[in-house]
């Protein structure tokens, strides 16, 4: 749907703290995301993402997703700010060259936070798709 | 669900969630200042009553219940 640089208006972060490269679907309610590893990732150590690149990964699909809302009206992209994470569940960190899926589904809103629930789905050349993070974000969009 | 299930549900849950009193509760008692909510957790009150009563309610309907009588009332329109 989107790749690559297109994604930059959808988003206010730049290289190289870009951690989102494709919008592959939004709804109503929910949108998929991807980011393929690369090797001079900022958050990649010993050949895999950290804890925190999953972290801003899911951050940054949020902000695609609601981004998208004003990017379809011809808007600038509207700054959100993580309000809070919880229910944190990392199963494992992917290592370069994967790449990985994630889904956002909103939970509920209220005002100008959404909460939404985002599964992070790896797939690496020669194994299987598998889970590797979960949680639920709250995101606070500013007007 | 007959109202007074409703008053005493909503009570019950939300004073456990939010950690009040469930004495501190009343039907004119602002909602948003009673529990203590934020922009941030007010997204959570919305959460449990979807889980507990299966009743989404959207934004805009947020500011048509500033007080728990409105909410009951909000709730027993639609359960």
């Amino acid at each position: 749907m989107l790749t690559g640089e297109a994604l930059y208006d959808l988003i206010p972060q730049r290289p190289p703290i870009v951690m989102v490269d494709a919008l592959w679907s939004v709804g109503t309610d929910n949108a998929v995301t991807g980011l393929t590893i690369a090797a001079d990732n900022i958050f990649v150590e010993n050949g895999c993402l950290r804890e925190a690149g999953l972290i801003e990964h899911i951050a940054q699909s949020a902000a695609a997703f609601s981004g998208y809302d004003a990017f379809s009206k011809g808007l600038p992209p509207r700054l959100g700010y993580i309000g809070e994470i919880k229910q944190m569940r990392i199963a494992g960190l992917p290592c370069v060259g994967s790449r990985l899926t994630t889904r956002l589904q909103v939970v509920a809103q209220a005002g100008m936070v959404t909460l939404m629930s985002a599964k992070v789905e790896c797939e690496a050349p020669n194994t299987e798709k598998t889970v590797v993070a979960e949680c639920q974000i709250k995101i606070f969009m500013t007007e | 669900m007959e109202k007074s299930e409703i008053i005493a549900k909503v009570n019950h849950v939300l004073a456990e969630e939010f950690e009040v009193e469930e004495s501190i509760i009343t039907p004119d008692a602002n909602i948003k200042n009673t529990l203590q909510l934020d922009s941030l957790s007010l997204v959570d009150m919305v959460v449990l009553i979807d889980n507990e009563f299966s009743v989404k309610i959207p934004s805009a309907d947020l500011v048509k219940v500033p007080t728990f009588a409105d909410l009951y009332d909000y709730l027993a329109q639609r359960v």
